[in-house]
């Protein structure tokens, strides 16, 4: 039987030092050893599948290496970053990448918040609601994108069969400069809005009750309390989901890939497309990995922008 | 990105020897292990794909029961995608890649694939074949239309031929097929304008893999233009020379306005549904992907396969200034990076499959073979209506360039046309974009930093 050990010490640092080993525990495992034990393995598997290849990539993005041809990589410093910055062929990219990301995730967080708040006003069926509409959610991207292109095509497709059935003309949605566009923001807000939608509908349901009971009291319209009461309080985690959604859409690559294949011409070409294609078309390694290190930069640096904005926002 | 890295990693941590010309195979075909073995081709997943593994495992394993073959299929966007990439990394899961005519250039400069000259040498009977059929499959620098480089080196051999049939409504149009470009336009605008829910005209838009280019290209030839001049390594101002704006025009402004509305993205498939649901006039699709056109469980225009026949029927391309069709077709080549043994066993797969009987036997299981006598025998001209086009169209053929930079040329010509044939752009910027951008393709050797952008 061991010596019992003092409930309170000046010193804990000595008392856990004193602990002894649990009865079976080898000896020689000391406690540090175990953790390092227990950590390695993922640790391991970090370094292997995300930090070396990210380091390697940063290596290879100021050299002009290509991964079919082989050689020696031979150093270009900056020669990369300054083709891919002054090249017309990536602004055009950046500026469909930024229409996309706007549009979609404007949509999806005004419907999101907008399915929400109706449902977290109903007291029946508000579990049964929350999981029909985050079925999308959990498809594969792959998959959406391909039931959307049967359903969206302007010969065969559902809609325009109904559209057709209405009275309407036929669309070509997904062959036409502005309708494709349009088309890869609707198939995502149709995956996505259910993302913010949950964000948000935990934003509402953790609003104190005796907020809403004191705004009646003082016969608040009901304009006045979600002005008042409900965004403000929303808000900040709203935009949490916004930030993860933006991250996500601005590296859109499947439904382009599936849906558009970037078509009609490159007008729907998005940057991680565009990166595939440096990548693997031409094999031009050094710049595709020069063009993912940029990419990355752009999210850091607005992530860190948007951080700000939202812990200013929390202090307030 | 991450598929790059992991890529460029295995390439790093494989054998980089800095190679860059292909890696000779061996003038006589080694031992062969007497163990169980897989050998495996890469393909794309296609009818001929899966007529190809059946044959082979009912064939080959007469020869040599210890070997199973297996054809592993991608699709098609993916298929360059898939075979550069395990190149990239020194290592492949297939011994036998089929390569596209115009991969050559990129899979020898690479020395991905072995060099097979001496072994053709000695083990193939080269006079059996059309010289260019020989050439377009597994010379590389590339052959001129209609001609093969005796002294060039040769990387592959034909393993299935291929090019464009007009596929036509009898029952519209008449049993005479047309015979000029123009003629064919004229009767496509007449027969959409008799018959309301039918289009004039079905062909391949999409702006992946080479689907639009390939029909620019075809119309380009037809019209008289060029592609490039190969020995000047000249695109801009031959490409986009009179003939080939004028191709560009008659395919956009002609051709174009006789299609299906939203037909801008279709390819093999899309095209073939169409002609199968009744929905077009004229058709112009792969031979080899021509065969589930007369299956009546795919069609509404017959219940059975006479049926259908009485309806459609396939002719070689009409011709204007030129009669040119467009190559297509693969051939089989052996991975540098697989094992000895299976290398071993690729070239005696490769000799086997290249006699004549078994020539005659494949095309009798649905390939279209590359030998001569075999083209000219009842086996191949009787197992489809369609074959005699291909027979036909052999002396007819051009390709594409089959240089490194294949798939950035392809790629350009792609997105450009497809812009074109969608409204993006006019007929002449997608041109001359294309001829300044391909230019640009072949100029950039020098260049260091950027390319590929």
């Amino acid at each position: 039987m061991s010596n019992p050990v003092p409930l309170t010490t000046d010193h804990p640092g000595q008392v856990a030092s004193a602990t002894p080993p649990a009865p079976g525990r080898s000896r020689r495992l000391s406690d540090r050893g175990l953790a390092v034990a227990f950590i390695s393995p993922a640790l391991l598997l970090l370094l292997a599948m995300s930090v070396f290849p990210l380091l390697w990539a940063l290596y290879l993005s100021f050299t002009d290496y290509s991964a079919t041809r082989g050689g020696p990589a031979h150093f270009v410093w900056f020669e990369n970053y300054t083709a891919i910055l002054t090249s017309a062929q990536v602004h055009l990219r950046a500026l469909t990448t930024l229409i996309y990301v706007v549009g979609a995730v404007a949509l999806q967080t005004v419907l999101g918040f907008a399915i929400a708040y109706l449902i977290s006003r109903r007291t029946h069926g508000r579990g049964l609601l929350t999981t029909l509409f985050l079925v999308p959610m959990m498809l594969s991207q792959v998959v959406v994108g391909l039931f959307w292109k049967f359903m969206l095509d302007a010969q065969f497709g559902v809609i325009n069969s109904m559209l057709g059935s209405l009275g309407l003309g036929q669309v070509e949605w997904l062959t036409r400069q502005r309708t494709a566009l349009i088309s890869l923001i609707v198939v995502d807000t149709w995956q996505w809005t259910p993302f913010i939608m949950l964000i948000a509908l935990a934003g509402l349901t953790a609003v104190p009750k005796y907020l809403y009971e004191a705004a009646s009291i003082d016969r608040a319209s009901e304009w006045f309390r979600f002005r008042t009461i409900t965004l403000p309080l929303v808000w900040p985690l709203l935009l949490i989901a916004v930030l993860f959604r933006a991250i996500e859409a601005f590296r859109l690559f499947d439904l382009v890939y599936i849906l558009t294949s970037g078509g009609p011409g490159v007008s729907t070409e998005t940057l991680s497309f565009h990166v595939y294609k440096v990548a693997f078309l031409g094999f031009n390694t050094g710049t595709a990995s020069a063009y993912g290190i940029l990419m990355v930069l752009v999210v850091i640096v607005l992530t860190q922008l948007y951080l700000r904005y939202l812990n200013k926002l929390k202090e307030d | 990105m991450a598929a790059m890295l992991v890529a460029t990693t295995m390439a790093a941590c494989g054998q980089d020897d800095g190679a860059t010309s292909a890696p000779k195979a061996p003038a006589t075909i080694p031992e062969l292990t007497k163990d169980p073995l897989t050998l495996s081709f890469i393909w794309f997943d296609w009818p001929p794909a899966h007529a190809l593994e059946a044959f082979a495992n009912a064939e080959y394993t007469k020869v040599r029961p210890n070997v199973t073959i297996k054809v592993n299929t991608v699709p098609n966007a993916n298929w360059h995608d898939a075979m550069f990439t395990q190149f990239a990394a020194h290592k492949t899961d297939f011994d036998i890649p089929i390569l596209d005519s115009q991969h050559i250039g990129e899979a020898v400069t690479n020395g991905n694939i072995l060099d097979i000259t001496d072994f053709v040498k000695k083990n193939i009977d080269v006079k059996a074949y059309n010289p260019y059929l020989l050439a377009a499959y597994g010379q590389y620098p590339q052959a001129e239309t209609g001609k093969r480089d005796e002294n060039a080196s040769l990387y592959g051999l034909p393993l299935l031929g291929d090019t464009w049939t007009m596929i036509y409504r009898k029952d519209l149009i008449g049993d005479k097929p047309p015979q000029t470009w123009d003629e064919m336009i004229s009767v496509a605008q007449k027969c959409q304008a008799d018959n309301p829910g039918v289009s004039g005209l079905a062909f391949h838009q999409a702006n992946g893999s080479d689907a639009a280019a390939v029909t620019y290209n075809t119309v380009n030839a037809v019209y008289g233009g060029n592609l490039w001049d190969s020995k000047t390594r000249k695109i801009d101002g031959v490409i986009n020379d009179a003939a080939g704006q004028e191709a560009m025009d008659v395919l956009v402004n002609k051709m174009k306005p006789l299609t299906a509305a939203g037909s801008g993205n279709w390819f093999i498939d899309e095209v073939n549904a169409a002609v199968a649901q009744g929905k077009a006039c004229i058709a112009f699709n792969w031979i080899a992907a021509s065969g589930g056109l007369l299956d009546p469980k795919q069609s509404t225009l017959g219940t059975t396969r006479e049926e259908i026949l009485d309806k459609l029927g396939f002719a070689t391309l009409p011709s204007q200034k030129t009669n040119l069709v467009p190559l297509g077709g693969m051939g089989m080549h052996v991975s540098a990076y697989s094992p000895a043994a299976n290398q071993a066993e690729a070239l005696n797969f490769m000799k086997w499959f290249e006699q004549a009987d078994i020539q005659k036997k494949w095309a009798a299981a649905g390939g279209v073979p590359s030998r001569t006598d075999a083209l000219e025998s009842p086996e191949f001209l009787n197992a489809g209506p369609f074959n005699q086009v291909y027979a036909d169209s052999v002396s007819r053929m051009r390709d594409m360039w089959n240089v490194p930079e294949y798939a950035r040329l392809v790629d350009i010509e792609n997105t450009n046309v497809n812009a074109a044939l969608n409204g993006a752009k006019t007929p002449k910027d997608a041109l001359n974009d294309i001829a300044k951008e391909q230019q640009g393709v072949l100029d950039s050797g020098s260049r260091k930093g950027g390319g590929g952008l």
